[in-house]
């Protein structure tokens, strides 16, 4: 069997032609004799013969060259042993840290801390108040106070927006100039209010007497912060509030038109006191908005060393007013702030940010810094005021729904005009045009719908009683009748005029 | 009757066909990169083609063939002109393709395949119907043992002496491996025979 074996190899190498002489020999001796060896022969040709039918790769022109790019990009790596040592070195660090921390537990938020520290220190400097900045006019304080509205540099670029979201929450917005929403308003008011320059004068006084409590709730610097305090959501309602106080006594029937339920004493001396509170004290928490974060700090604003300021800068614009630099603030809205957004919770800032507007939503217990007493009880009161004011001020319809109508109400020239629209109320045309192919004959077919949110028509709920009470056979009957009467009156006046002209006619002169 | 000695000699001409290997790498020696690429230029296409043919998958030659020169340029320089360049070569190209062999045989176990999925540029009928993919289909089914030296003797045409030195084996085992080799092949393609064969 070794030997049979043995024998075979032989006979393969045999046809590699890799045998001695002797063994070559030898080989052929056994061939010459044994059929079956002479088969195995012919089949390991036939099996070696296969490898020549095996297809070569095809020729790759451009291996050297990316050979060659791979060597030299490997020759610029460093070597191996670099190539370990950050690894190693994070390792030891890593290290390092662990154990630092295990003994020092409360060394991270000191680090934190100093490092919050040192930002807020670099984006705090020079910070001045918003009014200066801006040089807020009488009609920029009553726009704030009415529109919630404030400029943040004297360019009019960007504006800050407070508001309130669904669930009452305070947000505030960064705006561009072309995103401001509401127009100059004071002047508007004036005329609402029917008051004469006398009064605007009053008025002017009042709105004054804010700048000063609003200089230090927003302010603002050249590194593009922004530091808003919160309490100036309170300082917002208390002015309006005081507005409408004056407004009442300046005209008494013009104001009755603004606030129909009036202003109740209770609500009277909550006014003044909170202004009272609100003029005098400020909290030291600002909301810090700057190009690359936005975060809470205590910051002392020094209105006394900002006034002697601005005293003097007042002076300098009235010697010279060309000479007033240009303050213009430009917040960017860029994806910084989307990262901010990932990580928050409710002790968060939540920021919202598109290419014009950064949103930006208090947490939780935010507003107001100060404890006013009673603030949310004017909460009507300027809410209603606000509403009307609109619809006198600026004739923007009042708009009421209710389950079956649509009421719209609008102010023009000392005069209330209102449609209401029913729901109910079958209209022909309209079901005609909303049911292409509708038998208007034969409204069986026609089902109620559901009411959507979308147009009015579709909120239409077909009334049948409705319906039949109009579009009985009798009724139309009756309408028929009617209709026939006036076309014969019509026919026979009809040809009373023609006997008329006709007569005419004949009459006239022949030529 | 010729003796050992005599055979030697008479291989001698194939040494000095292998000189110019030597001259090349001598250059490389002293310092002129560029010769390497002359060295790359008169093997790449053997090299590839071995590769080719043992991995029955022309996604991965380049890669390989790219790894054996890398490993060549980095140890040329202590080349010390004892053997045939090429028989190092091809020794070197041997063992990355039983390194990917054996990697894709680790990755099977772990991420089961289909069978099929290495070859899968291969898998039209068209192409099934091909000798040459037949033959390669049935080598690929050989152990990396019997493969590799029917691959170098019956495609690559070496001699057993150069597949001895490349696979570092005796020369009895070459012979008997391509021996056993070539039967395994006949068997697999057994069904085929009639198509094959004749």
């Amino acid at each position: 069997m070794k030997k049979d074996l043995q024998n075979l190899e032989l006979l393969s190498a045999y046809l590699d032609d890799e045998l001695s002489q002797s063994e070559k020999a030898e080989v052929e001796k056994l061939l010459a004799t044994s059929l079956e060896l002479q088969k195995k022969l012919e089949d390991l040709k036939k099996v070696k013969q296969l490898g020549n039918r095996v297809k070569r790769i095809p020729e790759s022109p451009f291996f050297e060259t990316r050979l060659m790019a791979a060597i030299e990009g490997q020759k610029n790596e460093p070597s191996r042993i670099k190539r370990w040592m950050p690894a190693a070195a994070l390792a030891i660090v890593t290290i390092v840290i662990m154990v630092v921390l295990k003994f020092n537990p409360g060394i991270l938020d000191k680090m934190w801390e100093d490092q919050k520290v040192a930002i807020a220190g670099f984006y705090k400097e020079n910070l001045q108040p918003v009014l200066l900045a801006a040089n807020l006019t009488n009609e920029d304080v009553f726009n704030f106070a009415f529109n919630n509205e404030l400029p943040l540099d004297n360019t009019r670029q960007q504006y800050l927006l407070l508001g309130y979201d669904d669930s009452g929450k305070e947000f505030f917005e960064i705006r561009s100039s072309d995103q401001k929403v509401k127009r100059e308003s004071y002047n508007e008011f004036i005329s609402a209010m029917n008051l004469d320059a006398k009064q605007k004068e009053t008025v002017d006084s009042i709105i004054g007497s804010y700048s000063k409590a609003l200089e230090s709730q927003v302010l603002v610097n050249e590194k593009n912060t922004i530091a808003i305090n919160p309490n100036l959501w309170n300082l917002r309602k208390a002015i309006f509030a005081d507005l409408l106080v004056a407004s009442e006594k300046l005209n008494k029937v013009k104001f009755d038109r603004i606030v129909p339920s009036g202003i109740t004493n209770a609500e009277r001396v909550i006014v003044v006191n909170t202004l009272e509170k609100l003029k005098n004290t400020s909290g030291d928490q600002y909301i810090f908005v700057t190009p690359d974060s936005i975060f809470e700090e205590s910051y002392q604003f020094d209105s006394k060393l900002y006034e002697k300021e601005m005293r003097e800068l007042e002076k300098q614009i009235q010697v010279n007013e060309e000479k007033v630099e240009q303050f213009t603030l430009n917040m960017r809205f860029d994806s910084t702030y989307k990262y901010l957004t990932m990580a928050h919770n409710e002790h968060s800032f939540r920021i919202v940010v598109d290419s014009n507007i950064c949103r930006v939503d208090l947490p939780v217990p935010e507003v107001p810094e100060i404890p006013i007493p009673g603030m949310t009880t004017i909460n009507p009161l300027v809410e209603q005021a606000t509403n009307n004011i609109h619809f006198y001020a600026y004739k923007i319809p009042k708009i009421e729904k209710t389950k079956t109508e649509i009421k719209i109400e609008y102010y023009n020239d000392d005069s209330v005009y209102s449609y209401v629209v029913n729901y109910n109320m079958l209209n022909m045309d309209s079901l005609a045009e909303a049911n292409p192919g509708l038998d208007l004959y034969n409204l069986e077919k026609l089902k109620p719908v559901k009411p959507f949110d979308d147009t009015m028509l579709i909120k239409y709920q077909f009334d049948r009683d409705y319906y039949n009470r109009y579009y009985s056979d009798d009724e139309f009957k009756k309408q028929m009748e009617e209709l026939q009467k006036e076309l014969q009156q019509m026919s026979e006046e009809l040809n009373k005029q023609r006997i008329r002209v006709k007569s005419e006619v004949t009459k006239s002169p022949k030529k | 009757m010729i003796s050992k000695e005599e055979e030697k000699d008479l291989q001698q001409p194939q040494i000095l066909s292998i000189d110019d290997d030597y001259s090349i790498i001598r250059q490389f020696v002293d310092g002129d990169k560029s010769a390497f690429q002359i060295l790359v230029k008169r093997h790449k296409e053997k090299v590839r083609n071995i590769i080719y043919i043992t991995m029955s998958n022309s996604a991965l030659v380049d890669d390989i063939a790219q790894d054996v020169f890398i490993t060549v340029y980095r140890n040329l320089k202590h080349f010390r002109f004892e053997s045939q360049f090429t028989t190092w070569l091809y020794r070197i190209t041997v063992n990355r393709c039983k390194d990917y062999l054996r990697k894709m045989n680790v990755r099977k176990i772990f991420f089961p395949i289909e069978e099929g999925f290495e070859v899968s540029e291969y898998s039209s009928p068209v192409e099934n119907n091909d000798i040459s993919r037949i033959v390669m289909d049935a080598i690929s089914k050989l152990p990396v043992k019997l493969r590799m030296p029917l691959i170098l003797k019956d495609i690559e045409g070496f001699s057993y002496q150069e597949i001895s030195e490349t696979l570092k084996c005796e020369m009895g085992t070459v012979k008997s491996r391509i021996f056993r080799g070539r039967e395994k092949l006949k068997e697999i393609l057994q069904p085929l025979e009639k198509e094959l064969m004749n």
